[in-house]
Order: C-alpha cells, then sequence, then structure tokens
C-alpha cells in the first residue's frame, strides 16, 4: 500500500527529453511553474496544454502514470475548487440560497485553479519521472553552486537529498514491517476517528525514528569508510555536459515564455470567458 | 610486508551506567594487547561471540577508531597519524554487516563510484573502475538497478564492489552474512573466496559462522578482548572443549567426528568438511 507513493520516481525510457541535462530540466520546469501562475485566460491554458501535451508524447512516459500523481492530490484539487466557487464574489448570479452564493466568476475561477494545478503536477511530474534522482540531485547541487560563496551548503544539500531518496523505500519497508508487527499483537489501524487513528500512529513512529537513527549512524560509518570528506577533491563519474539539444531546448523555453507574456497582454481585449 | 600488523592493541572505553544512585562510570576493555599479523593476500577469519571485541578490532584495520595504547599498522601505515587516514581507508576497505545501511546511491553504478569520487579519482578512470568492480562480483547486468530491488545477497556483493572500485589491498569484511539467507550467504562467501584466490586481496573476515571461518588460511578466537586462540581451521576446531568453552561452535562436522571419537571410534580430529568425514569413515575398518 506504501509503495504506490510515486514521489520521485523515475520512469526508464529512450527520449529526447529523457536525454536533456537536468539543469536544463529544472530550469525549463521552474519557469513552466511560474508561467503558470501568469496564465489568466483559457485560451493560455489551451497553449500550455498543447506545449505539455507535445512535451508528454516526447518524454514517452504513459500518461496514465502521469495521472496516477493527480489521483493522490484529488483531495486537495476538489478542495480548492470548492473554495473558490463558494467564495468569490462576483455580480452574474448563477444560484442562492441562504448563504451561499454561486457565481460565474467563481466557477470560472473554480475551473481554471483545477487547470493549473493538474498542469503543475503533470508538468513537475515530467522531471521526476524523465531524471534519476541522482541527475536530479547533481543538477540542483550545480545550479546552486553559484550561491556557495554566501553560504548555501550546496554539495551538502544534493548529499541529503540523495540519501533521503535512497533511504525511502527502505524506511517505508520498515514502517510496513512495524505495523504488521503490532497488527498481530492486536493494534487496530483500521477503525476509529482521526485522533484516534493519529494516536495509534505513536507506537509506529517510535521504533521507526529509533531505527532511522541507527541506520544513520551506520550510514555515516560506511561513508567515512569508504573517504567520505564533503566536496573537496571529490569527482564526479557522470560529468554535466551541455548537448545541443540542451541548447535547443532553451531556446523552445524562451519562445514558450514569449508566447505567455504576449497572451497575457492580449488577455485584455479577449472576451471575459475565453 | 604485512598487510595488517597490531602490537600491543588496546581500546578502552568509557560506559555509563544507571544505577538507583546515578548514573556511575565504568571502564571497558574492548581490546586488551592484542599482537596480530595479517600477511599479504591472505585470507584470514576472526572469531568471537557477541561483545567480544572482534568488531572493535575491525574497525581499528579502518582508522574508524583508534587505539587507547599500542599501534596498528595498515599496510605499513601507523593509524594514530590523522594525515595517513585517508590512505588507511583506501588501502583496507570495509564491508558492513547491514546491507542497506552501507549503501549511499539509488542507482547500483552511481554508489560503486562513491568510493572513487571521494579519492579524486578522473571521471573516465572512474567508469573503467566501476564497470570492472561490477563485473568481478558478477553484478553487471544490475548497473543501472536501483539497489532497492536487489536481494540481501547482491546489496553484499554490491558493498563488497564499491570497496573493489578503490582498488584496496585488503577487504575487512564485518559478520557480511550475518543477515542474509543461505543463498545470500554462498553468493557473498564465493566472491569473497575468488577475489582472494585470483585477485589476490587479502580479506580479514570477522564472523560467527563456523563453516565460513574454516575457509580462511588462518583463525583467530577473541574472547573478552584477548586474543584466545590462533591457528589453522583445523588446528582451532579440533580443539572442540575449547571453543565451546568460549561459547563457540565448531562446523557441524567435526562436531559429529569429536562425538565418535569419545564413543571410542578411531577417526581424525581435525575433520571439516562433509567430503573428508565420508573420506574417514570409508577407510574405518
Amino acid at each position: 500500500m506504501l509503495r504506490d507513493i510515486t514521489i520521485g520516481q523515475y520512469y526508464p525510457a529512450e527520449s529526447i527529453i529523457h536525454r536533456l541535462d537536468a539543469r536544463v530540466k529544472l530550469v525549463i520546469t521552474f519557469f513552466y511553474i511560474l508561467s503558470l501562475f501568469f496564465v489568466n485566460t483559457f485560451v493560455g491554458y489551451l497553449f500550455v496544454i498543447f506545449v505539455l501535451g507535445l512535451a508528454v508524447k516526447a518524454s514517452k512516459v504513459p500518461l496514465k502514470f502521469m495521472l496516477k500523481g493527480i489521483k493522490s492530490i484529488m483531495i486537495i484539487i476538489l478542495f480548492t475548487a470548492g473554495i473558490n466557487i463558494f467564495m468569490t464574489q462576483g455580480d452574474t448570479v448563477l444560484f442562492q440560497k441562504g448563504i451561499i452564493t454561486i457565481t460565474q466568476e467563481g466557477v470560472f475561477l473554480a475551473i481554471k485553479m483545477c487547470i493549473r494545478l493538474i498542469l503543475l503536477i503533470i508538468g513537475s511530474s515530467i522531471l521526476t519521472l524523465t531524471t534519476t534522482p541522482i541527475q536530479l540531485t547533481d543538477g540542483i547541487e550545480y545550479l546552486l553552486r553559484p550561491w556557495k560563496k554566501i553560504g548555501v551548503p550546496a554539495h551538502e544539500i544534493a548529499m541529503m537529498m540523495t540519501i533521503a531518496l535512497r533511504f525511502i523505500p527502505t524506511l517505508l519497508d520498515e514502517t510496513d514491517k512495524i505495523m504488521k508487527a503490532q497488527q498481530a499483537r492486536g493494534a487496530d489501524f483500521d477503525t476509529g476517528n482521526v485522533i484516534q487513528k493519529a494516536k495509534r500512529l505513536i507506537p509506529i513512529l517510535v521504533p521507526l525514528f529509533i531505527s532511522a537513527f541507527r541506520r544513520a549512524d551506520d550510514l555515516a560509518m560506511a561513508m567515512e569508510a569508504r573517504c567520505y570528506h564533503g566536496d573537496e577533491n571529490r569527482t564526479r563519474m557522470n560529468e554535466m555536459k551541455y548537448q545541443k539539444a540542451d541548447y535547443v531546448a532553451q531556446v523552445c523555453l524562451i519562445c514558450y515564455l514569449g508566447v505567455i507574456i504576449a497572451l497575457r497582454v492580449a488577455a485584455a481585449k479577449l472576451p471575459f470567458f475565453l | 610486508m604485512d598487510m595488517v600488523k597490531a602490537e600491543g592493541l588496546t581500546y578502552e572505553y568509557i560506559k555509563t551506567i544507571e544505577t538507583d544512585h546515578g548514573t556511575e562510570e565504568e571502564k571497558v576493555l574492548a581490546l586488551n594487547h592484542l599482537d596480530i599479523t595479517v600477511e599479504k593476500g591472505s585470507f584470514i577469519a576472526v572469531l568471537g561471540h557477541n561483545g567480544s571485541g572482534k568488531s572493535t578490532f575491525a574497525k581499528h584495520i579502518n582508522a574508524l577508531v583508534k587505539p587507547t595504547k599500542g599501534t596498528i599498522w595498515v599496510n605499513g601505515f601507523d593509524t594514530n597519524q590523522e594525515e595517513l587516514v585517508w590512505d588507511i581507508r583506501q588501502s583496507a576497505g570495509m564491508v558492513f554487516q547491514n546491507p542497506d545501511n552501507q549503501l549511499v546511491a539509488t542507482v547500483v553504478e552511481e554508489d560503486i563510484a562513491f568510493g572513487p569520487e571521494n579519492l579524486g579519482v578522473p571521471p573516465k578512470e572512474i567508469r573503467k573502475r566501476v564497470d570492472e568492480a561490477l563485473a568481478t562480483v558478477g553484478m553487471s547486468e544490475y548497473t543501472t538497478h536501483s539497489p532497492n530491488r536487489l536481494s540481501g545477497g547482491q546489496k553484499q556483493r554490491m558493498a563488497i564492489a564499491g570497496v573493489l572500485a578503490m582498488k584496496p589491498d585488503c577487504i575487512v569484511l564485518d559478520e557480511p552474512t550475518a543477515m542474509l539467507d543461505p543463498v545470500g550467504r554462498k553468493e557473498v562467501m564465493q566472491t569473497i573466496l575468488r577475489l582472494n584466490k585470483e585477485e589476490g586481496i587479502t580479506m580479514i573476515l570477522i564472523t560467527h559462522y563456523m563453516d565460513e571461518a574454516a575457509m580462511a588460511d588462518d583463525v583467530y578466537v577473541i574472547d573478552d578482548g584477548n586474543l584466545v586462540m590462533h591457528g589453522t581451521p583445523k588446528e582451532i576446531f579440533s580443539e572442540v572443549e575449547q571453543m565451546k568453552h568460549y561459547g563457540l561452535d565448531v562446523p557441524q562436522v567435526t562436531e559429529v567426528a569429536y562425538e565418535l571419537r569419545k564413543q571410542g571410534i578411531d577417526i581424525p580430529k581435525d575433520i571439516l568438511t562433509v567430503e573428508e568425514m565420508v573420506g574417514a569413515i570409508c577407510r574405518l575398518k
């Protein structure tokens, strides 16, 4: 059950997107997310969906895989939609009963919010599905390097992320084991209200934390035994090098941002429902 | 030159005990004047029950722990000298008990590359070493896999490959098979034996499995921090009573031979394998 979590899951395939440099993908994803908050028209979203569709197609990752990620945050999406529908003030009232008022503006805003969230999840999952965690952390380390002078521990952050990613499945397995061991002794995790359920997690968390600390201790010793001493004089097996495709991707990003800005400027002249 | 040479190796630590009258401090002597010499290219086993100090000894070889008194030289480097730590750790690699807790990266090849990366080896050379190390332990087909999906035996072989990529002269294995199933144990032991025979890497195996120790050239028995027995496996295991006194077992066939001798049957006392046993029984009149 715990194995279904898709965060940081890599989907191995041979595609242009997979081959792109992690740094380029990180930068593109960053600007893509920014652009989502810049778009405010349905025409704009249509354009983003079109571009995203191309990217999904090029990544050769089945769409089913991406949609899996959305399923897990469906509640958040519905909640956001609900708040937007009921809380938005507007002129065109569609429905009114007691204190509940639904306006046309609210409905449009809710739909836009949902689209925005879904695009956000799919867009960022393209990044994690096509980039190995190692490439990702290497990319982050590289992008953070200029800030090292003002004290950003770029290498340490990347190392911590790698180790966290490495141990997520291990600790999930362990949680499963602890839960089963406690169920075997009569613990009940399925009934009761939210507070009762939360309380029952404590006996799971205590042994989990203890074992995590023990693992950390072991790992630190193992790393030391393998001569780890920070990023001083450290080399990398796979050095990052920009390929032709990476430059093309950057040009594409600039074009994309250009269109987004143009659409935003043009938005004022469009009818409200677009 | 000797691979490892310990002279009067002593290690003490202070243990705090909670009593009714507050905390008390107690000095624990984990290792007491150990003299051990390991020749280059040999395969030795260190035996001892839990808490006997055998793991502490292993950590001394990697300079993870410094001796309180005495000296230990690894490949001629004195572990007391701070500036030699990285040379020592490069020449004596270490494989730990828990296969999960010693793997750093999420991809097999990245984990193997971790050691040489720390040593500052050029990227092309790392690539070469990683491929070689994985081929040596027979894991080439798993190069880009995630370690999470591997079996315990495979993870331990990966850990061995990670050490191999640092081009060590000696590998210290601290109970590498304790958490593995029989298949995994066999895989790991075969790898250790092959590396010792073919690559000439000195192997120091800390274990409490007697049949593993029986494969070594030399066996040391540590009890409560003291070196109590030393000899070839045949010499050590033929002393069944002494071994039991130290809370250790002997291989099953050796024990059978011992019991048979007690019954007055004329059978050699230094039998270590089933084949030897079969031979000895067939020779009986």
